[in-house]
């Protein structure tokens, strides 16, 4: 394609080739609805309503923290009762004015008159305000029925939505991370060009020893009472360890400027390809769902653990993408204008060289987040790593299998699941073609 | 070619004991006591003290023929405050205890002094004999009585376990109340007293500045992986002379479980593949031909779609459809054979008929898995062919299309496909534990997914090496049929 426009751009060129493709389109826009519809989820699935009326207050529940306590007085001053958000029954409450959300469930919340797997289509019972058990109203009606203990399939569908963008998003992010940075250095170095004098390099790894040592080693129980206490706590602990990691080894590094002289000062090349490919080599040879059952049933039963262990073990293919990319630019004149100009490794590579290098990187993390969605709803499916309480869409079709007259717990949450990764896979298929058009296939 | 292959095969060592490493720190690091699994798997039913004193000493026959008794690995990285000796404690929640408590002290010497006291105390109050206190002082009921000698010695037990300060207080409070309250429990109040001066000793001669030290401490030989690996010359032969050691479920050696199991999923998957192939080819080929015509577009889209549909909802999708009373019964539900009809003295060939029909939806599922992939691959790959000039000679010395296609084109498609058939090695030893979990197939898949839910390190170190291995004969065996099939790829 011949391009004489002056502000002629490589994004714009590919957006224009993306563009092209009429389903891809399709899938990102089908996408931005996803992540819509799990931004919001709590506003269109919540056993609150959005907004009520009860004995003259104006309540707005569905925004309220969920643990909120009010005590509710009528007009005329007089105490009527203590309304808890969480546990409070609100399609009994009398409420003179109401709007529900467009599904009136919570995703854990159990309609204890609908239990055993009550079908979409058939008959569904209701308690109402006045306490008499009839045939559902249309606008509580489940719509897709529910699960054995009256769990609202539509409600656990779209918190559902929540978890997999989010495995996706948190355990790619921890693989390109990962992968981009090992495989740049891997790739932009090789096994010759990163030269420090021996001490240095003796240091480091000494630095790196010691750093784990303080930042991991030292610190175990701090860090498990933190993830005790929440994951977020827990990060916050881990981000600490990991700065005094840094740190140590930054010590450790200027330390070896005082022991400068002798044969200790000789140069040596850090085979770092070397380190980088073997480990890709190793991880690649012990099969991903294996070792990822494996730890997660070692470790604790959190949805967080299981985005991180699926991070940390899927870098590789992002990792010898980006390695790929660097050896071909390593010797491209740019490179070698910013090397000449004195700019440091570190600048190079990640101002100059890795902005050129991301597109074949970007594809392979977008089919990246494919797997990770399905290696996530395959674990629950088995009915690990994930706790019991998450409902997640996987845990819904492994409810379905157990009970295969259920058929709609098979039937929605298995579309839900194939869309979404149908999504990812035909973006990043467009996107390989958009990029990189050697590769169009 | 024969030194590459054994210039790949030298390889092969040091990343296998990097995998049985990596599959070693993940299963130590694995809650519960194998020994205590072992030893109630054996039937170990009895009142409670024939329980302490029988089985104890079973148990340490046990640990010691498994080795557990000794130090992991080689070396161990600790910091100058822990003692090098810690593994010597057998329950591993009185090691986590004393851990962690040597990591707030610093004083190994005084906490293994509390640790000593306090067994000490449970020695006694383990002593104490409810029936011959009733009987001497006859006011007090044998009830009351067991009640507070039970509460003291679950105070104590749980003291063994517990680190954390406030709830030791409370519970040394609790013992002192009860050791105060009960006058037959008076001669425990010099023990308890000890356990309290050397706890508080713990804490007043803490040495918290050896904890910032690091320590190296060294073993040599006598250690689980070695005996693993090399087995100890007594109990195990070891990895190496082909012994993988017994499971911790049932104390079946490993091997033979192993043995018993992968042939049902080597089998699956061997069919599947060889389907796969069989369906795949047909469509890369006649694709490529027809490429940008509506037949390839629709296909590619089709194939496309197939091949995100996760296999888990496949294989549900087929359960619900046809093994289904309420839809279509055609198949049974679940694993291969139906126990009430099969004869293990049957021909190959009645035993194959008897299992066709358990096995038809399990091969659907599988092959479908690899299928979509399959048929992608060929195709891109044909394409890539047949704009070679080669090809194009074909055709201008006036070949007829077929045999462009057949004989020149599509041996050399066949390339990229080998890659796929040398993932089957490794998929049998590992099975598809999904699918094997949806159609209840008793395969190594299972077989895997139960011992990684039963905490059987020994099977998950055996499968992850073993898979580990087979992995990297199958990308050898892909890398060198590559040379075999295409002559311009050379290894020399």
């Amino acid at each position: 394609m011949q391009n004489t426009n002056e502000n002629f751009s490589f994004k714009k060129y590919a957006w224009t080739q993306f563009k092209k493709n009429k389903i891809a389109l399709v899938s990102l826009y089908l996408l931005f609805a996803l992540v819509i519809l799990a931004v919001f989820a709590p506003y269109i699935a919540n056993d609150r309503p959005l907004y009520c009326e009860y004995e003259g207050n104006t309540l707005y529940p569905a925004f309220a923290d969920e643990t909120r306590t009010d005590s509710i007085y009528n007009t005329e001053g007089e105490f009527i009762q203590v309304l808890q958000y969480d546990i409070a029954d609100w399609r009994q409450l009398d409420l003179t004015k109401v709007v529900w959300t467009a599904i009136p469930y919570s995703a854990s919340s159990m309609d204890r008159y609908n239990r055993d797997y009550a079908s979409p289509s058939g008959k569904q019972r209701f308690k109402n305000s006045d306490g008499e058990i009839i045939d559902i109203p249309s606008k509580f009606r489940h719509k897709l029925g529910t699960d054995g203990i009256g769990r609202d399939l539509a409600s656990g569908l779209i918190h559902g939505t929540r978890i997999s963008l989010m495995v996706g998003l948190v355990s790619m992010g921890i693989a390109s991370i990962i992968g981009i940075i090992l495989g740049a250095l891997a790739g932009f170095f090789g096994d010759t060009k990163l030269k420090m004098p021996r001490i240095k390099y003796w240091l480091t790894l000494f630095g790196v020893f010691m750093g784990l040592f303080y930042g991991f080693g030292q610190r175990k129980y701090e860090l498990a009472d933190a993830f005790s206490d929440g994951f977020g706590a827990g990060m916050w602990e881990m981000l600490i360890s990991i700065l005094l990691i840094i740190v140590i080894t930054f010590f450790f590094r200027l330390l070896s400027r005082l022991l400068m002289f002798g044969k200790l000062s000789m140069e040596v090349s850090v085979p770092i390809d070397t380190f980088v490919s073997r480990g890709i080599e190793l991880l690649n040879s012990i099969p991903r769902i294996l070792l990822i059952i494996t730890i997660t049933a070692v470790v604790e039963r959190s949805i967080w653990i299981v985005m991180i262990i699926i991070g940390i073990t899927g870098w590789t293919r992002i990792a010898r993408f980006t390695r790929a990319e660097f050896l071909r630019i390593r010797s491209l004149e740019f490179v070698q204008a910013a090397e000449s100009l004195g700019y440091s490794s570190i600048r190079t590579i990640f101002k100059h060289a890795l902005p050129n290098s991301l597109a074949p990187v970007f594809v392979s993390i977008a089919f990246g987040i494919a797997s990770a969605i399905l290696i996530e709803s395959s674990l629950s499916f088995l009915g690990i790593g994930v706790p019991d309480d998450v409902v997640t869409w996987g845990s819904l079709l492994n409810l379905g299998r157990q009970n295969l007259e259920a058929w709609w717990l098979i039937i929605y949450p298995g579309m839900a699941i194939f869309i979404t990764i149908t999504i990812y896979n035909m973006i990043a298929e467009a996107s390989r073609d958009a990029l990189d058009p050697r590769l169009k296939s | 070619m024969l030194k590459y292959t054994l210039k790949r095969v030298l390889t092969f060592i040091p990343m296998l004991i990097a995998i049985s490493l990596i599959a070693f720190i993940i299963s130590i690091n694995a809650p519960g006591d194998p020994v205590e699994r072992l030893s109630k798997a054996a039937g170990n039913e009895g009142s409670a003290e024939q329980q302490s004193g029988a089985s104890k000493k079973i148990k340490q026959e046990l640990r010691k023929k498994l080795g557990l008794d000794l130090p992991i690995f080689y070396i161990s990285v600790t910091d100058l405050a822990s003692s090098d000796t810690l593994y010597k404690i057998q329950d591993k929640y009185h090691k986590a205890n004393l851990e962690e408590l040597t990591h707030k002290s610093g004083n190994w010497a005084a906490v293994s002094d509390y640790y000593k006291q306090l067994l000490l105390l449970q020695k006694q109050a383990q002593k104490v004999d409810a029936k011959a206190i009733v009987t001497k002082d006859n006011t007090l009921s044998l009830n009351s009585v067991n009640e507070a000698v039970n509460q003291f010695g679950f105070e104590v037990g749980s003291l063994l376990e517990i680190t954390e300060e406030e709830i030791v207080a409370n519970k040394f409070k609790k013992m002192n109340a009860l050791v105060s309250s009960n006058n037959f429990l008076a001669h425990l109040s010099t023990p308890l007293s000890l356990v309290e001066a050397s706890r508080e000793k713990m804490f007043s001669n803490a040495t918290r500045w050896k904890n910032y030290i690091p320590a190296i401490n060294w073993y040599g030989g006598k250690n689980q992986y070695h005996y693993w690996l090399v087995g100890d010359g007594k109990y195990r032969k070891g990895l190496i002379r082909g012994d993988f050691g017994i499971s911790y479920i049932d104390g079946q050696p490993i091997a033979d479980k192993i043995w018993q199991k992968v042939w049902i999923s080597f089998g699956l998957s061997l069919i599947s593949i060889f389907l796969a192939y069989l369906i795949s080819i047909p469509i890369g080929i006649y694709s490529a031909y027809k490429k940008d015509s509506a037949v390839d577009k629709g296909m590619s889209l089709i194939l496309f779609i197939l091949y995100s549909m996760p296999s888990f909802f496949v294989g549900t999708l087929l359960l619900l459809q046809f093994a289904n009373p309420d839809n279509l019964s055609w198949f049974p539900v679940s694993g291969i054979q139906d126990p009430t009809l099969f004869d293990s003295e049957w021909s190959w060939w009645v035993k194959l008929k008897h299992r066709m029909p358990f096995l038809i939806l399990p091969i659907i599922t599988y092959t479908y898995g690899s299928f979509a992939f399959l048929s992608r691959i060929m195709r891109v790959g044909m394409i890539d062919i047949v704009s070679q000039d080669y090809i194009r000679t074909a055709r201008a010395k006036g070949l007829g299309e077929g045999k462009v296609i057949l004989k020149h084109a599509l041996r050399n498609s066949l390339l990229p496909v080998i890659t796929v058939f040398s993932a089957i090695f490794p998929m049998a030893i590992g099975g598809s534990i999904i699918i094997e979990m949806i159609f209840s197939i008793p395969g190594m898949g299972l077989e895997v997914y139960n011992s990684i839910l039963n905490y059987d390190y020994p099977m998950i170190i055996t499968v992850f090496t073993l898979s580990g291995f087979l992995t990297m004969v199958g990308y050898l065996v892909a890398d060198l049929l590559y040379a075999v099939v295409d002559p311009r790829i050379s290894y020399k």
